[in-house]
């Protein structure tokens, strides 16, 4: 129950916060009231970007133009449709949940520079367009807006400002907070973080960006229709291309990476000038430095300064974290745990009979080079079925085909009897198909168990979004999915570092940890990606018999690339070699490479020599 | 037909200056994988060198032709080598980040040294305007789309033939190839940030005197940049060239036969168009995957 407590105390405390400095400020004179009002109101910016440029690593710079567009549309409702203030609120975050999407769904296509530069030119036409329409917006002078009235109250003095600003502010920073602690804000991370992973498990990086453009800019446009009242006008040139830039320094000062980050960095920044005011004239550019300084020096911004501060007083406290080594079990209580996994989900699509994986006919060219020629592989149910071949025999590439990261020019793969050519890589997962990579794609700053808990594959942006819901009231599925992965966890070994993050660990064990995320959906096939490349002997062995544990226990298909003979000798039952894009041998593993062609693949050619 | 023909040529001149920055920015990125978005800055600090040179000192323009090059070139070499290269191992966000505000902190520098709205400059020759037929043009705007695009194209010369070139040729397409070759890194990124800056300065001085020296510059000339090296994919020197000079004519063009809205419009427009529609550049050709 205290658990449960904290977990919704973590989820409130920035609202609560929020109204915190809201009853402070409310205590204070009236000059304070108004810093305090546009300090809470640029909050809702700096959690709102936490999500875009932190979170997702977005860089925007169209803030201001969402902004204006709140403001405008606020501003026109009450003043056109002569609709109440309240409601003129909802128009502002809908026209900028709108903006979101019809700036994201052209700009998710690039990335760094160029999404940067879509953002610009959103906010340079948004711009234009409220200067050229006059009729509408009132052009390079504006808009009259009217003080708003909340069931008949006008709020017009700046105690009533606060206490607006301040309940509506906590109001719409608690669904962002419940969004960013929870599953969605975790899975934006791992995108940012190592994007072919996160799509291996089911995370869409366009599904995500856009979530994330919308969101984001919705709240965004709801701070601008928030604040518009109090400037009694709306001219294009406040939202012009350096506000954007300057909000972008918001979570950057702050710190990018926690939702305190861009509540700091907004409340912070957005009152500088009003605090400062003898060096107004220099703030822009200590803003610069600021920023400049934050990313060579503190990358984790102003949060990661206070509580490296309050660590330092704390010091004593702090428990030390576990060692990252793994308690070596007996192949006995290895099997047990990975037995002790919960079973697998009732699957109705099984196709009788039919292979795990069937490879047919697959080919792949660049330019003149054929890398795969014309390939077929059978890897009957429960197999362990092993690829090898020289260097630049094309297994790559056919297991990047096999996986759907890149396209065949002709051929067929398919998994228990389903065709996956149709089947985009992210629904994958679902079809009880798993992989790990050569290079570990694990998201180093998710703990060990929030890595895993992306391997269940429930990533869709609607169900996470769900998902991030229930883990805030705690919901059924929360205690379900955490025995899921502290099974998986512990049937490689790694339970006792699930709270650890996943760049801390060892190579060895980010290998196993990528395990772990594999199994957690109890998928039926995994395709391993050279599983021991950089590990030591003794560990690709305790590797081999951990997969041997998950083939036999779990019975799961395993199809694995490697180049370590020895390794796929004593695992496999199974073993395909490949040389110059073509399969020339395929058997009974120790047969296969004793065979004189498969040798002379690899060393050479006697005679020749 | 006559006025079609002024059109060509303003158009022409305006985007051999646009030509110039955009070659600069993919200097540096080709040599050394930034995307610079603080040359917008480079660009206005130059023009307001040769604002003090010319206005101030009362010297001759060639000295601002010669010196301001120097000058930003000396200035993006020692931005280079203090912030960036602290960041060499860092993500592209932080880089990125990092320019665009180290940009702001150039034209901030500029608006508090010199803080009036726009300051404007003789133009660089005086002369009675050459009159074909009803096609009139004046000798600054001929001096400047030639010294822009002799400018330019002496750049990619550089960049192509001469030993400095090869050098960063050789990073762009292998930094440990390059490297082990006994090329230094930081050497090379140190030239290409200071070769990037001089045509920055460069373009600065071209352009001071026609669109007058005020914060918006550097907005505009990063924008112009920018729009310039995507037409021309972004890694080529003859695509950046030819680039700015399409954005110059369609810029003219917009303002000629559509609105001044347009004008202002067209840049951005065009880039999201060459973006969505040809992202590696109208001018390159596709790249072959090596395997």
């Amino acid at each position: 129950m205290s658990d449960r407590l904290k977990v919704v105390l973590r989820i409130a405390l920035p609202s609560l916060a929020i109204l915190l400095l809201t009853l402070i400020g409310s205590l204070l004179s009236s000059y304070w009231q108004y810093v305090f009002t546009i300090s809470i109101g640029a909050t809702i910016i700096g959690v709102a970007l936490v999500m875009l440029v932190g979170y997702a690593r977005c860089i925007t710079i169209a803030s201001g133009a969402m902004m204006a567009i709140g403001a405008y549309a606020s501003a026109l409702a009450v003043l056109k449709m002569g609709w109440s203030f309240p409601l003129a609120l909802l128009v502002g975050l809908a026209f900028g949940a709108l903006a979101g999407y019809v700036l994201a769904v052209p700009a998710v296509r690039f990335r760094s520079h160029n999404l940067a530069m879509v953002t610009l030119v959103f906010q340079e036409v948004v711009i234009i367009f409220l200067r050229e329409a006059k009729t509408l917006t009132g052009g390079a002078e504006g808009l009259n807006v009217a003080a708003p009235v909340i069931f008949g109250m006008v709020v017009k003095s700046d105690i009533a400002n606060l206490l607006m600003t301040g309940v509506a502010s906590a109001a719409i920073i608690l669904p962002l907070t419940v969004l960013l602690y929870g599953p969605f804000g975790k899975n934006l991370r791992a995108l940012a973080a190592n994007e072919v992973g996160a799509r291996a498990f089911g995370i869409s990086p366009r599904n995500y960006m856009i979530a994330a453009f919308v969101i984001s800019s919705a709240a965004i446009a709801f701070a601008g229709a928030i604040s518009a009242p109090r400037f009694r006008i709306v001219d294009p040139d406040s939202y012009g291309v350096l506000s954007s830039i300057f909000m972008l320094a918001y979570p950057i000062i702050g710190g990018m990476n926690s939702i305190w980050g861009g509540l700091m960095g907004g409340g912070v920044l957005r009152i500088l000038p009003e605090v400062l005011r003898p060096l107004a004239d220099y703030l822009e550019l200590i803003f610069c430095v600021l920023v400049v300084l934050t990313v060579m020096y503190f990358p984790g911004g102003l949060v990661e300064l206070v509580s490296r501060a309050v660590a330092k007083l704390r010091t004593g406290t702090n428990k030390d974290s576990p060692p990252d080594e793994v308690v070596l079990d007996s192949a006995d209580t290895r099997a047990a745990m990975v037995r002790a996994m919960p079973p697998a989900m009732p699957r109705t699509d099984e196709a009788a009979g039919s292979p795990a994986l069937s490879i047919e006919g697959l080919s792949k060219s660049y330019g003149a080079l054929q890398a795969v020629k014309r390939v077929s592989i059978e890897v009957g149910a429960g197999r362990l079925h092993g690829l090898m071949g020289p260097n630049g025999a094309g297994k790559t590439t056919l297991f990047n085909m096999v996986t759907g990261f890149t396209g065949a020019d002709a051929g067929s793969v398919s998994s228990f009897g389903r065709d996956l050519a149709i089947v985009p890589v992210e629904q994958r997962v679902g079809l009880g198909i798993a992989r790990t990579f050569q290079h570990v794609a694990v998201f180093p700053s998710l703990s060990c168990f929030d890595n895993t808990i992306i391997g269940l594959g429930r990533n869709p942006v609607r169900a996470t979004m769900r998902r991030s819901l229930e883990a805030a009231y705690g919901g059924a599925s929360v205690g379900e999915e955490r025995d899921a992965v502290m099974a998986a966890l512990d049937a490689v070994g790694l339970k006792r570092l699930a709270l650890q993050p996943a760049g801390s660990l060892s190579l060895g064990n980010q290998r196993r940890l990528e395990i772990a995320r594999a199994i957690v959906s109890r998928p039926r096939l995994i395709l391993l990606d050279e599983p021991v490349s950089g590990v030591g002997a003794d560990e690709a062995g305790h590797l081999r018999e951990l997969l041997l544990a998950i083939n036999r226990e779990l019975g799961v298909t395993m199809f694995i690339i490697e180049h370590n003979i020895g390794f796929l000798l004593s695992l496999c039952d199974r073993l395909t070699v490949m040389s110059y894009g073509e399969i020339i041998a395929e058997g009974e593993p120790n047969e296969v490479v004793s065979a004189q062609h498969v040798r002379s693949a690899y060393f050479g050619d006697k005679d020749a020599a | 037909m006559s006025e079609f023909l002024m059109v060509i040529i303003g158009g022409l001149a305006s985007g051999a200056v646009y030509a110039l920055v955009a070659i600069g920015v993919v200097v540096i990125h080709k040599a050394t994988k930034t995307v610079n978005f603080a040359h917008g800055g480079f660009v206005l600090l130059g023009a307001f060198a040769a604002y003090l040179i010319v206005v101030q000192l009362g010297w001759t323009y060639w000295a601002a032709y010669v010196i301001v090059p120097l000058l930003i070139g000396a200035l993006a070499m020692a931005i280079e080598m203090a912030i960036l290269r602290p960041l060499r191992k860092a993500d592209l966000f932080t880089v990125i980040t990092a320019t665009i505000f180290i940009g702001i902190g150039l034209s901030e520098t500029y608006r508090l040294s010199y803080n009036t709205e726009i300051l404007s400059m003789p133009k660089p020759i005086a002369g009675p305007p050459f009159v074909f037929g009803e096609v009139i043009l004046t000798p600054a705007q001929l001096w400047v789309g030639a010294g822009a695009l002799a400018a330019g194209l002496i750049g990619l010369l550089l960049f192509s033939h001469a030993r400095i070139g090869r050098s960063m040729r050789a990073m762009a397409s292998n930094v440990r190839g390059a490297t082990l070759c006994g090329y230094s890194v930081n050497q090379v990124y140190a030239l290409a940030w200071f070769m990037g800056g001089a045509l920055a300065g460069l373009a600065g001085v071209f352009a001071g005197p026609s669109k007058g020296i005020s914060p918006d510059l550097a907005v505009a000339m990063i924008t112009a940049g920018f729009v310039g090296a995507v037409i021309g994919g972004f890694d080529s020197l003859r695509g950046a060239l030819l680039g700015g000079l399409l954005l110059g004519l369609a810029e003219t063009f917009a303002a000629a036969y559509v609105s001044s809205a347009m004008k202002s419009a067209i840049s951005f427009l065009l880039l999201f168009v060459v973006l969505l529609w040809r992202p590696d550049g109208l001018f390159s050709e596709r790249k072959i995957r090596d395997v």
